[in-house]
């Protein structure tokens, strides 16, 4: 169904379609085909040596308990094995040198198209957040830190920004866990607001790749784990990037 | 989740024709500018502006031919949350006041990216069938996988049209859970049509669900189901 689903994307017209694009996905064998090792992809993805502005370094707006928090997992970058992971402007700078398979790429990115969760770049005004991934436990944190932009109710995070945080750190879980790129379902119950400009802690776990789908679980919460903010799940599927062609 | 009690409630106050509840000044392109000075805090959102493509403009124009009979009314939409409605807030959120330095910066988060970037919406309710249409350009700072339309911002979306379909009919409400099954990504820049109702209603518990659609209905992108909560001004919330 879902392969039928993206046959269908292609063939709408309203996307640019490369010339040539095949129409039948290619049968996908399943012992090979995602064979990239979460330490190539992290690799790939972090992009140790660039120019581009990451996102996800601590700044004047950040709370005491994100700095202190950010603080204890720089430490455990170090011993037990966490990643930071960098965010740049666009999903496109993480895969340099990669694009979206069967005809699904947009041949350019517009200068100004920007992920969503970067949207809002003024200090402290939209999402503050960084995210820890562990490549051998499959499980990511991400401290987020909603700012007044994000309002739903007065003083409190907006239902669909605490929506997408999870959905984004499930992205990133997803892909580097195992090349997840586009969710297929999201399941949130909320149990209680945050505060804008407070920190909440989300912990993402995989529970199980089959296929070709990633099942992920989420849990957001207060630091000292005494508020429940909401709970998630999440199942992404699995489609392998290719490598741009070149011109 | 209760996204602007303030902004709804007005929208509700307007559509149930309270006594003393004048709608505030649009900006109306096909009528005179109003010198009010309070205009630009007040100003609807849910109008056409240059952001917006054909496709959004034609639905925009049917939908408004449609409530030429009032069978359809089109929802205004405000960034500012603090209008002359502050008592109704208190009543579920008696601390709002201490906040209000922090919160003089606060926008609603759907319309706090500047024109044509983030999330281009109107919102439609059905008076006769009662349920809401949302129609929906996602401008270029919404981006997920590149081209597409990011899951969160889509969610966003489902719940900022749910949450008006479930005030619209109870009054204040908030979001307890959300359900969404994405069937095709969304590309970026393209006008979808979000229809939302209400399938059920247990006492303070609502039951609802959306689908989203391609402009010529032939495509279903995302569907989803939510329970909302009528919040009871007798429980704080914090």
């Amino acid at each position: 169904m879902i392969r039928r689903g993206f046959q269908a994307v292609i063939r709408l017209g309203h996307h640019r379609v490369l010339p040539g694009a095949p129409h039948v996905l290619p049968r996908l064998n399943r012992t090979s085909a995602f064979g990239s090792s979460t330490d190539s992809l992290v690799s790939r993805f972090c992009l140790e040596k660039t120019d581009l502005k990451d996102y996800a370094l601590p700044n004047a707006s950040w709370c005491p308990d994100m700095l202190n928090l950010y603080q204890e997992f720089l430490e455990k970058t170090k011993t037990d094995g966490w990643i930071k992971l960098p965010s740049f402007k666009s999903n496109r700078d993480h895969i340099q040198g990669l694009k979206l398979p069967f005809g699904l790429a947009a041949t350019s990115d517009k200068s100004d198209w920007r992920i969503f969760t970067r949207c809002l770049q003024v200090e402290g005004q939209g999402y503050e957040y960084v995210i820890f991934f562990h490549p051998s436990k499959k499980k990511s944190i991400c401290l987020f830190q909603p700012g007044p932009y994000l309002e739903g109710a007065p003083g409190f995070a907006h239902g669909g920004s605490l929506a997408a945080m999870m959905d984004e750190t499930f992205s990133k879980t997803a892909y580097l866990a195992g090349e997840g790129l586009f969710t297929l379902s999201l399941n949130i119950r909320f149990k209680n607001l945050i505060p804008v400009g407070s920190l909440a802690v989300l912990n993402v776990d995989v529970e199980k790749i089959e296929d070709q789908k990633l099942y992920m679980s989420c849990i957001a919460q207060s630091r000292d784990q005494q508020r429940v903010y909401a709970k998630s799940s999440g199942v992404f599927l699995q489609l392998q990037l290719e490598e741009e062609l070149s011109q | 989740m209760l996204r602007s009690c303030v902004s709804r409630l007005r929208t509700l106050a307007v559509l149930r024709g309270q006594p003393g509840v004048a709608p505030l000044p649009a900006k109306d392109p096909w009528s005179p500018r109003r010198s009010f000075s309070s205009e630009v805090i007040h100003m609807d959102l849910s109008l056409p502006n240059p952001s917006w493509n054909e496709d959004m403009r034609l639905l925009f124009d049917q939908f408004m031919k449609k409530s030429e009979d009032g069978s359809w009314k089109h929802l205004p939409s405000y960034k500012s949350k603090f209008t002359q409605r502050t008592e109704d807030i208190k009543i579920y959120f008696p601390d709002a006041k201490l906040m209000k330095e922090k919160l003089s910066q606060a926008q609603l988060f759907p319309r706090s990216l500047e024109e044509g970037l983030g999330f281009e919406y109107a919102m439609f309710h059905n008076c006769v069938e009662d349920r809401i249409v949302c129609i929906f350009q996602g401008g270029p700072y919404l981006q997920g996988a590149p081209g597409f339309l990011h899951g969160g911002a889509i969610a966003t979306m489902i719940d900022a049209t749910l949450g008006a379909c479930a005030i619209v009919a109870v009054g204040v409400a908030m979001t307890a859970s959300l359900n969404i099954s994405f069937k095709r990504p969304i590309p970026l820049g393209s006008v979808v049509v979000i229809n939302s109702q209400v399938d059920k209603v247990e006492g303070r518990k609502l039951f609802l669900s959306c689908n989203i659609r391609s402009v010529d209905e032939k495509t279903v992108y995302s569907e989803a189901t939510s329970l909302f909560v009528k919040l009871d001004p007798k429980t704080r919330l914090t």
